[in-house]
């Protein structure tokens, strides 16, 4: 009996000598939402990866003070009542301190009210819809206003590139049509002339119909919100019809994928977006590079940007701890963020004031073309 | 409150199977296009609330009465066709009714509508086990009006189509009228799911009620039993909880998900709990 | 314009076509709506695509991707179909959707779910006739459809075979009545119907130059509502119905301003034709 119980105690002793000095609070817990499977399942994937990689940094560079970053990872399969569903487990069950939306408007706009009520601090990549910042003081958005990438892709497709005839296609959702809307007020303000807008649906391949239809004006560009694959198949077929307009796309075709699905159609399309792959700075170039060895394939603004939000509210995290309102203060006051998607002088009403880049596809690579920091456009507008 | 979360949409696609089952179960007419009901529900509480001010519970009521007075109107044109046309003309359905929804403003188009308010009951807003309990109401507001059709003379009258379309109209059994009423009742049921969604997730948007998920409700009637309330409730439970049990899968749920379908009808087509399963047969015997 | 247009129109026509052959083969046959031919034809496309990376020749590619859209369909009628066919309807279309949903994702899985290039060289040339282009791809689609569709209308009405595979669907019982072999005639069917869904499939993917897990869905849909267009069991009804779609969508965006999205007016159309004439278009 008396053996019994001193082996117990040794062997106790030797486990806890084991487990080594003990992380009394454990690792920081941060929400993670994406679309990894789906239509959007590309995109999810990218953002994911790009997510990982930022923790991966923060936790070489020895974590957040000392405790290392757990991302706790969710599939919201680009629909509302699994992202609910997800956001009061993240809130309840994970108990994370902050979440990241790596996804698409739908999910962030609907589980928005539902971080802001439980008090949790939220960073957006991506997501265009403008009400998704609306539901709390303490969600921040990262990309871009639809109305911000519309009025500077007007910016660069009037004052730089020129154009005086210009027809629109939208793509039939939230960031489609508001963006197109943005651009083609712009645009008339600067003097250009809007031919047509014709509205498609997502996922739309046949663009036939559409561009035949305008193939013989005289048009100097082709404005294009869209996604990669709608992006690619209207490059392509405009091509294919012989239109010889110019064609301006959004971040929606800021992939690799659009290069290789358009291919030799790809030559010569610009697009406004938050990643600059000439950038000099060492954040960029680096992430590129480990995005690429990870992945395999080039990186793209929806995995910059991801990489942002995390990076942001791990600053947050940082420089105010882990309660939930002190993060959501450092947030609100944080001055002048390097990010690799633009420097964020600030966040008013979660809102940025970025820098819109305008890249162009040049020899089958992706190079800076422009950059619109016109206040007029790229202050996002009061709402 | 994740539970709470996760046990209101069950209840919700309860309301939902339940009135599939009047249409597909009870009168044997199969719907494609649950799903587009389910959203005429959830925008008529929406606009109602959110453009026009109304409280959310007439706006409820109005939400059920859409839906039924566009079930009836589909009813109306099912009795030209049967069976298989059936099926196609409510996906069609479903496609067009989504279309509407996304395009027009009025709908709030792309960008959906937000900010849909709560229940209040006695001035106060309603907190979240107080809705798990009014959807849980729903759903046996639901089976009662179920169990009511199937045992009166309209049930009846229904049974005998389902069994045999031909003969019951041979034995002079109006087929149009029955036709409608279950379409109508049952799409109003889902207008009834449509309404409780609007005000739990605050914000729907046209993607929420593509035929995908009208498909994903007849697999939950399937699964649990179709014909049977039991089946539509134990169906909703399963597979309405199931992304949440299956989570571990991650990856392979979908996967999982038409496997089982497949893997179900093969070996098992009256589902878990239906009329001739194993387990119900089993449970029975005791 | 109009006449551009109409070009655009029966390019997309005859893929709708190809495709939607198979579905309303099958259901001449065996009654059923066969909802997981939409995965057959993804996998044609994904079939061609490795088929032509292994060899380079369009022409294998295409061949390939037949044949693997075959050995797919006739799978799915011995494991799926034919086990099912005592059983009520909705268990065949509820199996049917769980094999589409299943299908897919393991194509997720296993090619991932972006989509891949699909870029042949192609030796036809655009042709303009009186000032209307017909640029090389919708030649090559227009060609290609043309033959596989002459190459079955002959095997139809002048084999002996075709000829069977005609009386099964008019009329299984009897046929089976008639000492056919029932079974044989509708391998037959779902291998025909595959293999032109596999070839619709490889298609796709090459004109638009895009192959992807879920590239079946909308012509799933669509080619369901063609089939009941062109009246549920008639091939020629499958075809007209099939083109009228195509140029009915195209020329409603090319031509006339109405916004209403493009998808809607293959099943508006679909709902017209019931309240009017619910055998369909050429149907029985």
């Amino acid at each position: 009996m008396k053996r019994c119980i001193t082996l117990i105690i040794l062997s106790g002793v030797a486990v806890v000598l084991a487990a080594g000095p003990v992380d009394a609070q454990g690792p920081i817990k941060i929400g993670f939402f994406a679309p990894l499977t789906g239509f959007a399942a590309a995109d999810g994937a990218s953002a994911k990866h790009s997510a990982e990689i930022a923790v991966d940094e923060i936790n070489g560079a020895g974590g957040i003070k000392g405790r290392k970053v757990e991302l706790v990872v969710y599939d919201d399969r680009h629909d509302s009542k699994e992202a609910v569903a997800v956001a009061n487990k993240l809130i309840e069950k994970d108990q994370v301190v902050g979440v990241v939306s790596g996804s698409y408007s739908m999910p962030s706009r609907v589980t928005a009210p539902i971080f802001a009520k439980a008090g949790v601090p939220m960073t957006v990549a991506y997501a265009v819809h403008p009400d998704v910042t609306k539901a709390g003081p303490c969600i921040f958005r990262n990309g871009f206003l639809g109305q911000v990438e519309g009025a500077a892709g007007a910016e660069s497709a009037v004052k730089i590139q020129k154009a005086k005839r210009i027809a629109v296609l939208t793509v039939d959702n939230d960031f489609g049509r508001v963006a197109s809307a943005a651009f083609i007020e712009r645009a008339k303000k600067l003097g250009a002339e809007i031919h047509s807008e014709q509205v498609y649906k997502l996922g739309e391949k046949e663009f036939g119909p559409y561009l035949t239809k305008i193939k013989d004006e005289p048009l100097d560009l082709i404005y294009h919100t869209s996604y990669y694959n709608e992006g690619s198949q209207i490059a392509r077929k405009a091509r294919e019809l012989g239109i010889k307009a110019a064609l301006e796309g959004t971040e929606g075709i800021d992939s690799p994928k659009f290069l290789e699905l358009a291919g030799p159609a790809a030559e010569g399309v610009t697009f406004t977006t938050n990643l600059n792959r000439d950038d000099p700075r060492p954040e960029v170039q680096n992430f590129l590079k480990r995005y690429q060895a990870k992945a395999g394939t080039g990186a793209d603004m929806v995995g910059a940007s991801a990489y942002d939000a995390v990076r942001i509210l791990a600053r947050g995290i940082e420089a105010g701890g882990t309660e939930a309102k002190a993060i959501c203060g450092a947030l609100t006051n944080l001055k002048d963020y390097n990010g690799i998607t633009g420097k964020i002088t600030r966040f008013v009403k979660g809102e940025v004031t970025k820098p819109v880049q305008i890249q162009i596809v040049k020899d089958g690579k992706v190079r800076s073309f422009a950059v619109i920091d016109n206040p007029e456009v790229i202050t996002p507008p009061a709402q | 409150m994740y539970l709470l979360t996760v046990a209101t949409l069950v209840a919700i696609y309860a309301m939902l199977t339940l009135g599939l089952n009047t249409i597909t179960g009870l009168a044997g007419q199969i719907s494609l296009g649950h799903a587009a009901f389910f959203g005429v529900g959830a925008y008529t509480t929406a606009i109602l609330t959110v453009r026009y001010g109304w409280p959310f519970w007439p706006a409820l009521l109005a939400a059920v009465a859409a839906a039924a007075a566009v079930g009836a109107l589909i009813g109306a044109a099912a009795i030209r066709v049967r069976e298989d046309f059936l099926a196609i003309t409510t996906m069609g359905v479903n496609f067009v009714v989504v279309s509407v929804f996304l395009y027009f403003p009025f709908f709030g188009g792309a960008l959906g509508i937000g900010g849909i308010p709560g229940p209040r009951l006695l001035g106060h807003e309603v907190a979240r086990p107080g809705f798990l309990a009014l959807t849980v109401a729903g759903v046996l507001a639901a089976l009662a009006v179920n169990l009511w059709l199937s045992r009166s003379w309209a049930g009846l009258a229904l049974l005998a189509l389902r069994e045999d379309e031909e003969a019951a109209r041979a034995a002079a059994v109006d087929v149009r009228k029955f036709k409608i009423l279950a379409f109508t009742i049952g799409t109003g049921l889902a207008g009834l799911a449509g309404a409780f969604y609007a005000s739990f997730l605050t914000f729907i948007s046209a993607g929420d009620f593509g035929f995908p998920f009208s498909i994903t409700v007849l697999c939950m009637l399937v699964f649990g039993g179709i014909g049977t309330n039991r089946g539509a409730i134990a169906g909703a439970t399963v597979l309405g909880a199931a992304p949440e049990l299956f989570r571990f899968l991650a990856d392979y749920r979908m996967l999982t998900y038409g496997a089982l379908l497949l893997v179900l009808m093969r070996f098992q087509p009256a589902g878990l709990l239906g009329d001739d399963s194993a387990l119900w047969r089993a449970l029975r015997r005791r | 314009m109009l006449v551009q247009q109409l070009v655009n129109g029966l390019t997309v026509g005859s893929l709708y076509a190809l495709m939607a052959l198979g579905l309303t083969m099958v259901y001449g046959v065996l009654r059923v709506l066969h909802i997981a031919h939409a995965a057959v034809f993804t996998l044609g496309a994904y079939g061609g695509l490795w088929t032509f990376a292994a060899t380079g020749s369009f022409w294998l590619a295409l061949l390939g991707a037949m044949a693997i859209a075959v050995a797919a369909g006739l799978a799915m009628e011995r494991w799926v179909y034919w086990p099912l066919l005592a059983k009520p309807p909705i268990a065949t279309l509820i199996a049917s959707i769980g094999v589409f949903i299943a299908l897919e994702e393991i194509y997720r899985i296993v090619a991932g779910p972006e989509p891949h290039s699909f870029s042949v060289p192609l030796r036809v040339r655009d042709v303009r006739l009186a000032g209307v282009l017909v640029t090389a791809p919708q030649v090559l689609v227009m060609a290609v459809t043309v033959a596989l569709l002459v190459a079955l209308w002959l095997f139809l009405t002048r084999t002996s075979l075709g000829l069977a595979l005609r009386a099964v669907s008019q009329d299984r019982e009897m046929a089976a009545a008639c000492a056919m072999n029932v079974r044989r005639i509708v391998r037959l069917n779902f291998a025909l119907g595959s293999a032109l869904a596999g070839a619709a499939g490889m298609l796709v993917g090459v004109y638009y130059n895009s192959v992807s897990p879920t590239m079946g869905d909308v012509t799933a849909y669509k080619g369901l509502a063609i089939i009941v267009l062109g009246g549920l069991g008639s091939i020629p009804g499958t075809v007209l119905g099939a083109l009228l779609i195509g140029i009915v969508e195209t020329l409603f965006i090319g031509l006339v301003e109405f916004p209403f999205p493009r998808d809607a007016w293959a099943f508006l159309a679909m709902i017209a034709v019931f309240l009017l004439r619910p055998q369909g278009l050429l149907g029985r």
